[in-house]
């Protein structure tokens, strides 16, 4: 990894200009009306003529679509016109046009980081667009909490880093081959890492690929040979990535691979050992429906070509135990002393083309597989009807081995049901379509019924498929299949589904019923954290415009890991995430996050917790004892400012002051309304826009204040929230244990909560008014019921007022020294005012001062 | 019928529309239903149907055939209830007077007798052949009571009173 450290070396003056020295503050504040979608539910003049009101603000432009040309050039005309040195833009998520924004400010010579966002879309029009009124009130402290972060941001150098020209690429299907293939094409040296002994995916087990029907692995085959032979792909085989370090640009990669133990270069394949081992194992190539040997090779086209020994199987690889292979191998190929094996090497991209696990039928019992052998899910079929699987290409029933006279073909399994997955598998209806053709390619005159819920033909040729299908005889029947039984003597199988069509029951038997499986997602287990939907396949950067891209910079999605797809919709992404690694290769540097965090000398007592929370081992001791933090390994994410007892480390644009500042805004009026909600940049954050965009209504109380990572919620924001009033406070991160995007953060925020409820306990704020939630950036759903219950935790913390009457009584029965913090708490209640901060101060210096004692 | 009884029949039918909600039509109720496999008037895909689409309960009566045997239940691929759903549609139906007499009847019987299956006069002489304790009795005022806290009575008598009414 690099060790020069980026951050420190741009202290030269001329790179940027410093505009954070201005001594008058002039804020620019530009509301949009974005359309409808905020102007229809916020009053945005009023917001507009309230924005006025607010100090520092001197110039005020309401637009109709700032994020437009004519929007962007007006904010850039007003830098100009009116010397503003801060800009508030009062529009949608700042994860949507933030950079949008920064680059616009940057352009008129404003340093890009003392430009912010307030979220009246996603947060307020869109999310209540019932209450126009509580709305508008919503968005103005939004707008307030904004103006008074600006009013202390500071410019940021940019940076930028250097870039390894080399890519890693992880998984090995059609789409990581053709990812692998477009980047070593284009000149970049290419790891393409795979899991199993042999590439090419599950694509390498169909036999045929709909719509037109072609040969899978006549395709396929040529492109794995490509893929072998590429002198800029080095290929590692049986091997998976064990640990990430570093960021864009610069990722130090390890992966372990595992022992092979016969030598990929002189094995010729032969196939002599395969004779004499005794080991029978199910075979994994043919869905085990039928066997092989403990060394083995996937299927003859496999690349690399060359057998494998599977460990577990093998009686033991020395002529004691077993060693026939050994002796049998005239190229002396079969490596005994083969061990697993660390090899490391650095990337400045990674694309990530894990794919995705078939379905598992044994999850549905109701339609028998696994118990009724004439019951097979669709790779079985493939498996049946291909050439090269166990009966050599002649469909027959797996228990009496007779040609099928019927087949049923049942959709939507593991897939569109709460028991497995919810989403469709996109694939699915094409297969059926595909076997059903396949199924009376074979035998013409045996009946072929497919039973579907929503036949979704959707893409380009499908629909010539069905009209063929339709035309051979093929029937289609509405409903899907309750159950599956089996008679035990012919082991023929009745079918028992609804035709919704005619509302009729239908009992009928079949020869054969092949299941349509769906798909599992298996993302998430990867080093290092991208963000997962529900269902375990990885969230892409913006679902519209940004489909490859993850919210790790340099790391790129591509195929069934982003989610379940077909072989066409596969390799298009994977070129497409080729593309976009491939712009970062070619510059050869990569603008970086300006921020990291900062130890103010004269404060830190030299404690040293910052170290231990630091993921990124980026804080050290010099020889004096003092601690600094290197700014190339930094990532921002404030974790050791949130453990700092001192409060001595600081986070530009999150700093305690921005954040305190900002609580205290959303607490000016009415404190006992108001839910103050810490939600974080990746996850949580990302999991409010959702409910936004989804349009899912809650109560207006929430307030929500954005930092990079859980991590940085320090127990101080909390105990300030509750010191002002505040009906309650949440804290949000990213779900335990693996999500975090800074690997620990929302682990070490998870610990403050028992110092969080103590404090609490000890100055008598019930226990419901916190709450510490997971939400992922998939979870709008969640979002809203929080923020739904919180709602209620207010309305009845308010309803069981006057609560400082009790606190007052409770306080004189206790000892002394807490009775003044009792005291100062229902005042701020009962009469916030703008300066309470200060009172505050003191007020919890007494107290700490009165607990030392 | 009085408006509260009117505002809480739209109430109810909104709650069970409500439940109803996410049901996508597959079948899948209908095909695992025992009782539609030998009654095709009782279909529960098509009861759920109609308070999705039209926010009204069909007036065929066909739901007290329903077994709550939750098969529907443990099946359905959205989570929707349909058993629930149909347990609801009869509680409405139940309240207008429109529970079938065999229903009422076996209501009526409880609430006298205070179980369902009288204790039969033979089985009382082979007990104490055999030197078995007595059975113990049912008690019908217990019985009466909890019919009155749950308005089970309410509804027995809004059901008796429309089949006098039918009968006249």
């Amino acid at each position: 990894m690099t060790t020069s450290d980026p951050k420190e070396s741009s202290s030269d003056p001329s790179e940027m200009e410093v505009v954070s020295t201005d001594p008058e503050l002039r804020i620019g504040v530009f509301p949009c009306k974005c359309g409808k979608n905020i102007g229809a539910v916020v009053d945005v003049d009023e917001l507009a003529e309230y924005s006025k009101t607010l100090p520092g603000v001197v110039f005020v432009q309401v637009n109709t679509y700032t994020c437009a040309d004519p929007g962007q050039r007006e904010i850039q005309e007003a830098i100009t016109e009116h010397g503003l040195n801060r800009v508030v833009v009062v529009s949608c998520s700042p994860t949507m046009h933030e950079d949008t924004f920064r680059k616009t400010v940057r352009e008129a010579g404003l340093n890009p980081y003392l430009c912010i966002m307030a979220n009246v879309r996603e947060h307020v029009s869109w999310v209540h667009q019932h209450d126009p009124a509580a709305a508008t009130q919503k968005a103005k402290d939004l707008v307030a909490m904004s103006v008074a972060k600006a009013a202390t941001l500071e410019a940021q150098p940019e940076l930028d880093v250097p870039v390894t020209q080399a890519a890693l690429v992880v998984g090995a299907g059609v789409a990581g081959m053709q990812a692998a293939l477009d980047l070593a094409d284009a000149g970049f040296k290419v790891n393409l890492v795979e899991k199993e002994p042999t590439i090419g995916g599950i694509m390498a087990i169909l036999d045929k690929v709909f719509p037109q029907n072609d040969c899978s692995i006549c395709i396929l085959g040529p492109k794995m040979v490509d893929v072998a032979k590429h002198p800029n792909i080095n290929l590692i085989t049986l091997a998976e990535v064990e640990t990430i370090s570093g960021y864009v640009g610069n990722f130090a990669v390890r992966v372990k691979q595992r022992a092979r133990y016969v030598d990929i270069d002189t094995c010729t394949s032969c196939g002599d050992c395969v004779e004499v081992c005794p080991v029978d194992v199910p075979s994994r190539t043919d869905q085990s429906l039928t066997w092989q040997k403990a060394i083995q090779i996937p299927f003859p086209q496999a690349v690399p070509s060359s057998y494998f020994i599977d460990p577990d199987a093998c009686l033991g690889m020395d002529l004691i135990r077993c060693g026939k292979c050994i002796d049998r191998c005239e190229q002396k190929a079969i490596v005994p002393s083969d061990r697993d094996k660390y090899i490391d090497f650095e990337v400045g991209v990674i694309i990530l083309a894990t794919g995705f696990s078939p379905a598992d039928p044994r999850k549905i019992p109701r339609l028998g597989w696994g118990r009724y052998p004439n019951v097979i899910t669709t790779l079985e079929f493939e498996r049946l009807i291909n050439a090269a699987g166990p009966t050599e290409g002649s469909l027959v029933r797996p228990s009496d081995l007779v040609k099928p006279k019927s087949v049923a073909i049942a959709q939507c399994v593991g897939s569109r049901s709460k028991d497995t997955r919810m989403a469709c598998s996109n694939f699915c209806c094409a297969e059926s379509v595909k076997c059903a053709l396949l199924v009376k390619e074979h035998y013409p005159d045996t009946e072929v019924t497919i039973y579907y819920q929503d036949l979704r033909m959707h893409g380009k040729y499908f629909e010539d498929q069905y009209l063929k299908a339709r035309e051979e005889g093929v029937k289609f029947v509405r409903g899907r299949v309750g159950e599956i039984q089996q008679y035990p003597d012919t082991k023929n199988l009745r079918v028992s589904v609804e035709d919704t069509t005619h509302n009729k029951l239908l009992m009928i038997d079949y020869d054969l019923v092949i299941l349509s499986m769906g798909a599992e997602g298996r993302s998430g287990n990867f080093p290092i954290p991208i963000s997962c939907t529900e269902d375990s396949f990885y969230i892409e950067s913006h679902p519209k415009l940004r489909p490859v891209d993850t919210s790790s910079a340099g790391v790129f999605i591509c195929g069934g890991a982003e989610s379940p797809k077909d072989i066409r919709d596969s390799v298009i992404q994977a070129s497409a995430a080729a593309g976009r690694a491939a712009i970062i290769l070619q510059k050869g540097r990569y603008p970086i996050e300006a921020l990291s965090a900062k130890i103010m000398q004269d404060l830190c007592n030299r404690c040293g917790t910052c170290v231990s929370r630091c993921p990124y081992g980026a804080i050290s001791q010099d020889g004096t004892g003092k601690f600094t933090v290197m700014g190339a390994l930094c990532q921002a994410c404030g974790t050791c400012a949130g453990d700092c007892p001192k409060d001595a480390i600081y986070m530009p644009n999150f700093t305690s002051q921005q954040i305190e500042a900002q609580i205290e805004i959303a607490l000016r009026e009415k404190p006992e309304d108001k839910i103050v909600a810490f939600a974080c940049a990746f996850c949580s954050y990302r999991g409010s826009d959702l409910a936004g965009v989804s349009r899912m209504q809650y109560p207006t109380n929430a307030r929500v204040i954005r930092a990079m990572c859980s991590g940085r919620y320090s127990p101080r924001f909390a105990q300030k929230a509750f010191e002002l009033g505040a009906g309650a406070v949440l804290y949000s991160g990213c779900h335990l244990p693996a999500d975090c995007h800074f690997q620990t953060g929302n682990h070490w925020m998870a610990k403050r909560e028992p110092r969080i409820r103590g404090w609490m306990k000890r100055n008598n704020v019930s226990e419901d008014r916190f709450r510490i939630e997971w939400v992922s950036a998939g979870e709008g759903k969640k979002w809203q019921t929080i923020m739904s219950e919180m709602a209620n935790v207010v309305e009845e913390h308010k309803t069981s007022l006057p609560a400082p009457k009790k606190a007052t009584k409770k306080a004189k029965a206790k000892p002394k020294p807490k009775s003044k913090t009792m005291k100062a708490k229902p005042k701020s209640k009962t009469k916030p005012r703008p300066k309470s901060g200060t009172i505050k101060k003191s007020a919890s210096k007494k107290k700490k001062a009165s607990s030392k004692k | 019928m009085t408006d509260q009884a009117d505002t809480n029949r739209t109430q109810e039918l909104e709650e069970l529309r409500e439940a109803a909600r996410p049901c996508f039509q597959c079948g899948i109720c209908a095909s695992s239903c025992p009782v539609f496999r030998v009654t095709p008037e009782m279909n529960p895909r098509v009861a759920v149907d109609s308070i999705i689409a039209s926010g009204e309960i069909s007036e065929d009566g066909t739901e007290w055939l329903c077994a709550y045997c939750l098969m529907c239940d443990q099946r359905c691929p959205m989570g929707v209830s349909l058993a629930e759903i149909l347990l609801g549609i009869k509680n409405i139906a139940a309240k207008e007077g429109k529970a079938p007499t065999e229903f009422t009847q076996t209501l009526e019987t409880l609430a006298d007798d205070g179980c369902l299956s009288p204790i039969s006069s033979r089985s009382e002489k082979k007990r104490v052949e055999l030197g078995l304790p007595d059975l113990p009795r049912p008690d019908p005022v217990i019985i009466q009571k909890m019919l009155e806290a749950t308005s089970a009575a309410d509804v027995l008598k809004i059901n008796k009173a429309a089949l006098e009414e039918a009968s006249e």
